[in-house]
């Protein structure tokens, strides 16, 4: 047996570049974790029923629901949340293009996008509108209708691949 | 005009703490010594209750344990009619209803005492439809089922009948939708006789609450503070809600004295909380050989659920757009909102009037048809001008054009090309394809004289580091208010953007402008913040600490000066109406809204013959709002309106079972993704409106009319089939190409 | 959701040793916790069998291929072999759920997810499946219900898996204290009639540790379609896979499933039968996609689904010809 029963679980693992250490009850999901014991709260309860998205974490790189994690299932992982986007006090470029460009209304689901749109980008530098929206599926928005969350993304991508790039024309619909 | 505010796509003020997840939601929020509440609710309809049974398995002396008999003041929430109370006594009227309330530290250990506690119920004769309520077999409210009734009269409508060239009638029917905003309802409440009442939360409204809790409480005014957190989405989902979780949680704290936070899960969040009034309209149309409207009879019924609410406000809204953007010299429209046994339903974006535009929507066509023109062709020789009248026999002081926002909206749509090719493409497709329009206009602000007795006040503030501080009630959800009103005052002020402040709304602190529904917020509660603003700079210019001509150091520093002078600098400014505004509540005649945003929106979808799934592809949505004050935040309005509309087509469903919601998970609930959303294409046409600030006018609940019957007339191009019940199932659709080829 | 203990096992043996008493398998736990939150399962112990080594493996050998029951449903969704081989496989997996979940998802979890029916999935309502006296959708909202089969009880099979795999014979390994045993794919669920309160055999010490595929026969090609209300998210109102196969334009052999039919995942065997030998083309597709919904036995609400699954086992068996 390599732990044997756990009543309390103390675990080890990576959180936004940094080593932490935590003790908790074994039946906590990792979203409970973030935001009872390790403080975090960017990351947001949506459903609890892995339908929404909103709760969205990468764990060694590719996104999950934290809220059907355990958090016992992270030991030893690599986890980022939406307070380590941001490097050297500099805002990610997502994090830049979603509140520029109307992305966050409500704010709500906003680090479950951010998130899996970090994951697309490291993966695919410069997706379609169509390879964005399949990548973003899996994540609800009620207040934009998405269409400023594709803009954003798209424009963060241009920025990440080094372009002079600005929001395009459409997007502030013929306003200088 | 030159501007450097109005009209510029300004990022969101709160726009950086909500990408960082620095931004505080109530959930985000703890506090020392809290404890968790969860309310135990009717499983059954209607009834008498006769036990409440604890299992002996849970430990009930460590929880606090709230019935009906442990309210302070009076156990209703308070609103139009009070009749609702916080906890069920002992008639339950829906399911979900609440009946006793528990708190308890260890939120785990809650749960499972709430599934342990058992009532014992009575059952009643429920009544689940509209239609069943409207019939009167079994009185379950008042002394016939209806909350409110409207009768709106112009012209003599019996008189036409004998001389139309074309009766045309139809009946058309809308489902309930839930809100659905990403974040659900919660609160945090500190209660004990000593300081009062104090609850922080998720909400549009906190003057409702403030108001609800007084009376719950029976506690003075000051007693009584409300603040509103970050709130993620409303939708009218959380206009009158939160009153009723904020007294819960109040009531908890009250008794337990520990803060005590209710968080809502979605289950119990869709299942229990209000949603869209399901509808069903009935239109008799009289209309000339030459496609001229006579006369339009209309009957509008709204399930209300199980109490008032804001039943009566809602039919309100539906009634007085239930006749559209056209000139009819006579019209009558009764309406009613009827008692169900179903949880409450209650305010959601549009407010009645994408009920009863929807039905008006498909009953142009319909009406087009039976005279033999197109629908555009039909609508153009009816549409409302500048000088005529509406249902209420409003006159119409703007110069609108609806057939320059058809022209507009086909030419960004290709509308006619699409047509003539679909039709042509359609003769040997499976997968048929069709476009469609609706045109429909929006009333901003609140209805007839709501607003004279609103009286809503704003405040502005001179701040210590000399910027200028906003102090409304509106509340921001997502939609943009810090940021409209930050350009506002700005612009009024000749200041940097940066230099104005918007306060959180605390009723301890901010003065009642008015709850944040009704497209109210930026025409009406804007003009306040340009007002207030530019009285702080006449009482800076008075007290010449700043001179004619400043520049916006100029005028840091007289703000600084006035405090170090006189202490502090507030000025507030409240609502006047504009004169020529005349509305007769009696006969429900008269001005109704001091403006209307008019739009166009066109649809194209596509429908598989096979599969009976119906696609929307395409969307084009144009409008006229008087000024946009800021491009990205109004088309980011026009397009989540949109998707929303998207769903109450096509998607949302609520099914029912026994008076119950039985599909309360996004999973079987269904909201539109990413991958069924098409294009959106958003275009606004200017006309500044005299009394707007900067001369904009309302958009927030407008998108949401529009999609639903643009979408319907779509599919009736794609497919000949004439459908008029929302949502459209795919069973449904079956149904109708099975009836149509049997 | 309740307290209960966790296991980690680092071998397939340590994890059977820990299934005793109230105790249950974590491997994604997309569906687990699911059903812990929504008050279905309390079990006293999880016995996580995600860090087992060894049991996330794709490999193709000479009798075909083999998947490691801890393989994600992302990984099956973009694995090379099996997209080029065992298209539908992918497809299928590809097309489930959401990304999130699909990164979370394991092969052998999408096997063993109880229903979505949304009567079972409520605590209040205590039907049959649940130890209760009646099924509350024969008589209820039965949209998305089963059109076989539903007699008793008419919940929907809900793996995606199952739909591709049943189709190409897959096999399945179930390893428990009393040794290993393999299993056909379509022994492996049960029906109504069968045991009302399970969806398979699997016993309560068992795991599955194999999923075989059998080598495919040349010239076989596979299609799956899945059709939803939404385009993501959503289990489908209805899904087929359709292996054919040919020699030109000729069926030699044909194997379809259904999946959102009934309650185990569903084989269109007179489908099957009219294809064998014939011309793959609009007619004999049509004649199959017709057949294959003989015998149907629709609720109130759920005729519609006949239509649906007969446009896409149309479509999917012209696929092939047109591929």
């Amino acid at each position: 047996m390599t732990e044997g029963i756990r009543q309390k679980a103390h675990i080890e693992f990576r959180l936004n570049d940094e080593a932490v250490e935590v003790a908790f009850a074994p039946h906590k999901t990792l979203l409970e974790v973030l935001r009872e014991d390790l403080n975090l709260t960017g990351t947001k309860h949506g459903c609890e029923l892995g339908e929404c998205g909103t709760c969205t974490v990468l764990v060694d790189g590719r996104a999950v629901l934290s809220c059907l994690v355990l958090g016992l299932d992270v030991e030893g992982r690599e986890v980022t949340t939406v307070e380590g986007m941001a490097e050297e006090g500099r805002l990610h470029p997502l994090q830049d293009t979603f509140a520029d460009l109307g992305a966050a209304q409500c704010g709500y689901c906003t680090p479950g996008f951010l998130l899996v749109a970090k994951e697309l980008l490291e993966a695919n530098p410069q997706p379609s509108r169509e390879e964005i929206k399949e990548a973003l599926a899996g994540n609800l928005c009620r207040c934009t209708g998405y269409i400023k969350i594709y803009e954003a993304v798209e424009l963060a991508a241009a920025r990440m691949r080094g372009e002079e790039a600005r929001p395009a024309k459409e997007i502030i619909y013929g306003y200088e | 005009m030159q501007t450097r505010f109005i009209g510029k796509p300004m990022p969101r003020k709160e726009g950086r703490e909500k990408v960082t997840g620095r931004a505080r939601y109530i959930d985000d929020i703890t506090m020392p010594g809290m404890l968790f509440g969860a309310t135990v609710r009717s499983p059954v309809p209607r009834g008498r209750i006769k036990e409440i049974r604890f299992d002996p398995q849970i430990p009930w002396d460590e929880f606090t344990i709230v019935t009906a008999q442990d309210v302070p003041g009076s156990n209703y929430v308070a609103l139009i009619v009070n009749d609702q109370p916080y906890l069920a006594d002992r008639l339950v009227n829906h399911a979900e209803e609440p009946v006793l309330l528990l708190a308890h530290t260890d939120k785990y250990l809650l749960e499972e005492a709430r599934r342990a506690v058992r009532l014992e119920i009575e059952p009643l004769p429920p009544v689940f439809t509209l239609d069943e309520s409207d019939e009167k077999k079994e009185i379950i409210w008042g002394e016939d089922n209806v909350f409110k009734s409207f009768l709106v009269e112009k012209g003599n409508v019996d008189d036409v009948w004998a001389g139309a060239d074309f009766i045309v009638e139809g009946e058309y029917r809308t489902g309930a939708q839930e809100q659905l905003y990403i974040e659900t309802n919660g609160v945090i409440a500190v209660a004990n006789p000593e300081e009062g009442v104090t609850v922080w939360g998720s909400m549009q409204c906190p003057y409702y609450v403030h108001k609800a809790l007084i009376k719950l409480f029976n506690l003075p005014e000051d007693k009584i503070r409300v603040v509103q957190t970050e709130t993620g989405g409303g939708f009218g989902g959380k206009e009158e809600y939160p009153s009723m979780i904020a007294g819960h949680a109040a009531l908890l704290a009250w008794k337990s004295g520990k803060p005590v936070k209710i968080i809502y899960d979605r289950a119990e969040d869709m299942a229990a909380t209000t949603k869209r009034h399901p509808s069903r309209t009935r239109h008799r149309t009289a209309v000339t050989r030459d496609g001229r409207l006579l006369g339009m009879e209309i009957d509008f019924v709204v399930d209300g659920g199980a109490y008032a609410t804001l039943s009566a406000v809602v039919l309100s809204r539906g009634t007085i757009h239930a006749a559209g953007p056209y000139n009819c010299p006579n019209v009558r429209i009764r309406s009613r909102a009827v008692a169900t046994n179903v949880p409450p339903h209650g305010a959601f974006r549009g407010f009645g009037a994408p009920q009863s535009i929807f039905a008006l929507e498909r009953h142009m066509n319909k009406v087009a048809r039976a005279v033999g023109l197109s629908p555009e062709e039909f609508r153009r020789r009816n549409f409302i001008r500048e000088g005529e009248t509406t249902a209420t026999s409003q006159v119409i002081r703007e110069a609108v054009d609806m057939q320059r926002l058809v022209e507009r909206a086909f030419e960004l749509s290709d509308y006619r090309d699409k047509q003539e090719r679909f039709a042509r493409e359609n003769e040997s497709a499976r997968v048929k394809r069709g476009v469609g329009f609706a045109s429909f206009m929006h009333g901003a602000g609140f209805t007839g004289s709501g607003e004279k007795y609103l009286q809503s006040i704003v405040g502005a503030e001179a701040t210590p580091e000399g910027r200028v501080r906003i102090l409304a009630a509106n509340t921001e959800i997502g939609q943009g208010t810090n940021t409209i009103f930050a350009q506002i005052a700005a612009e009024a002020l000749g200041l940097d953007f940066e230099q104005i402040e918007v306060a959180q709304p605390d009723t301890a602190n901010v003065p009642n402008s008015g709850p944040t529904v009704a497209s109210r917020t930026t025409m009406i509660v804007g003009k306040l913040v340009e007002s207030a603003a530019l009285s702080l700079r006449q009482t800076l210019q008075n007290s010449k600490l700043l001179a004619d001509s400043y520049s916006p150091e100029d005028f840091s520093r007289a703000c600084r000066d006035y405090l170090a002078k006189y202490g502090q600098l507030k000025s507030f400014s409240q609502y006047k109406q504009p004169a020529e505004i005349d509305w007769d509540d009696e006969k429900y005649r008269g001005d109704a809204y001091g403006a209307f945003a008019w739009a166009v929106y066109v649809a194209e979808v596509s429908v598989d013959t096979l599969t009976f799934e119906a696609r929307v592809e395409d969307f084009v949505a144009v409008q006229e709002v008087g000024r946009v004050i800021n491009p990205t935040m109004a088309a980011g309005q026009i397009e989540g309106g949109v998707a929303q509309g998207i769903g109450y087509t096509l998607f949302e469903n609520v099914v029912w079972r026994g008076g119950r919601m039985i599909n309360n998970q996004m999973t079987n609930y269904i909201i539109p993704t990413t991958a069924d959303i098409p294009p959106i294409r958003v275009h606004f046409e200017e006309m500044p409106y005299e009394h707007g600030p900067g001369g904009a006018k309302g958009i927030g609940e407008l998108p949401m009319d529009g999609a639903a019957p643009a979408i319907l007339n779509a599919i009736e191009n794609a497919t000949g089939l004439e459908l008029n019940q929302i949502p459209l199932m795919p069973e449904q659709l079956m149904e109708a190409f099975r009836g149509e080829h049997a | 959701m309740n307290r209960f203990e966790w296991t980690d096992a680092a071998t397939v043996h340590e994890a059977i040793s820990q299934l005793n008493g109230r105790a249950v398998v974590k491997a994604g736990g997309v569906d687990l916790l699911d059903r812990l939150k929504e008050g279905l399962e309390a079990p006293q112990r999880l016995v996580n069998i995600r860090n087992i080594r060894g049991l996330d493996r794709i490999e193709e050998g000479k009798d075909g291929l083999r998947i490691g029951p801890l393989v994600t449903l992302a990984r099956l969704s973009e694995d090379k072999l099996v997209l080029e081989r065992y298209t539908a496989l992918a497809q299928a997996a590809g097309r489930a759920a959401t990304p999130q979940i699909r990164n979370m998802a394991t092969a052998g979890g999408n096997l063993l997810q109880r229903p979505r029916c949304w009567y079972f999935r409520q605590e209040e309502f205590h039907c049959r499946r649940k130890g209760g006296e009646r099924c509350f959708a024969l008589d209820g909202e039965n949209q998305y219900h089963a059109i076989f089969d539903n007699q008793l009880c008419a919940i929907v099979h809900p793996s995606a898996l199952a739909v591709p795999l049943m189709a190409f014979g897959a096999r399945v390994v179930l390893t428990g204290s009393k040794g290993a045993r393999e299993v056909e794919l379509e022994r492996f669920f049960v029906t109504p009639e069968q045991d009302i309160m399970r969806e398979n055999i699997i016993a309560p010490d068992e795991l599955i540790t194999e999923i075989k595929v059998p080598r495919l026969q040349p010239a076989t090609r596979s299609f799956y379609i899945k059709q939803g209300e939404k385009e993501s998210f959503d289990w489908p109102v209805a899904d087929v896979c359709a292996v054919l196969q040919t020699k030109g334009n000729v069926c030699l052999k044909a194997s379809i499933v259904l999946g959102a039919a009934a309650p185990v995942p569903w084989r269109a065997s007179k489908a099957e039968a009219s294809l064998a030998g014939k011309v793959i083309n609009e007619q004999s597709a049509r004649e199959a996609a017709r057949l294959s919904m003989e015998g149907a036995t629709p609720l109130a609400q759920n005729r519609y689904k006949l239509a649906v699954f007969e446009a896409i086992v149309r479509r999917a068996i012209l696929r092939q010809a047109s591929s």
